[in-house]
């Protein structure tokens, strides 16, 4: 089954993928697999969620509370860099 | 994690925690707190699209009804032996002060309809809209399907 996920979730998919190869040293690590294992956790932190896509099939996105932390941290920068 | 390997083709089942269910209650619970905050009209499809949303998710994993027990035993509802996840969701997110049983099973006969009669593209406002609005989807759903009472 392939997994399909939003843009916020396959870049963080992404980042987590990377990490998990770094420290593996060389042994292979599905790539599939770490996006089930990311995915589990955020979903029970309330990051991730579950629903049915266009063409009938379960995908992830992120969740609103998800999306919202993203915006702040945004902003955030974004001020930080005008005040610099 | 389940993963096997069948011709070839892997399989990756995502469990659904405890926590899982707790975290998904309580966005609903959050989208209910935005509702009640809102003047605007429509915002109740806003609640409404969320638990549908979810619902649908579980009903395509073969697992709405069991998931709908899960929470009304998380909240400590009485059980019942095969709950209707959309009331079911609605009766764990939604203040019950504000939604009585009357309107709880109204929307589950709402949603019911949607799940049977909507493309799954059709955001949900504009489906109950062209179709008449809540209380039309909710008599359409009784004419239509109420006496086979499928199952999400």
């Amino acid at each position: 089954m392939k997994i399909t996920l939003d843009k916020i979730l396959t870049e963080y998919a992404d980042q987590v993928y990377e990490a998990a190869r770094l420290r593996r040293n060389g042994v292979q690590t599905a790539s599939e697999l770490v996006s089930a294992t990311m995915l589990a956790e955020l979903e029970a932190i309330g990051d991730a969620m579950r629903y049915l896509n266009s063409d009938g099939k379960i995908a992830w996105k992120a969740t609103p509370q998800l999306r919202d932390y993203l915006m702040d941290l945004e902003l955030d920068s974004e001020a930080d860099l005008e005040d610099f | 994690m389940r993963i096997s390997n069948i011709l070839g083709r892997e399989l990756i089942t995502i469990p659904f925690s405890t926590e899982a269910l707790q975290a998904n209650l309580r966005r609903l619970q959050n989208e209910w707190d935005t509702v009640q905050a809102s003047r605007d009209r429509n915002s109740i499809y806003q609640y409404l699209a969320a638990v549908f949303e979810t619902v649908m998710a579980w009903a395509k994993e073969g697992r709405a009804v069991n998931r709908a027990h899960r929470a009304l035993h998380l909240r400590g509802f009485p059980l019942l032996r095969e709950p209707e996840p959309f009331a079911a969701v609605i009766l764990c997110t939604a203040d019950r002060d504000k939604v009585d049983s009357r309107t709880r099973s109204k929307w589950s006969r709402v949603l019911r309809y949607a799940a049977a009669y909507k493309d799954l593209d059709e955001p949900l406002l504009d489906f109950i809209k062209r179709k008449g609005g809540i209380n039309e989807c909710a008599s359409r759903y009784a004419r239509r399907l109420g006496r086979s009472q499928s199952k999400t």
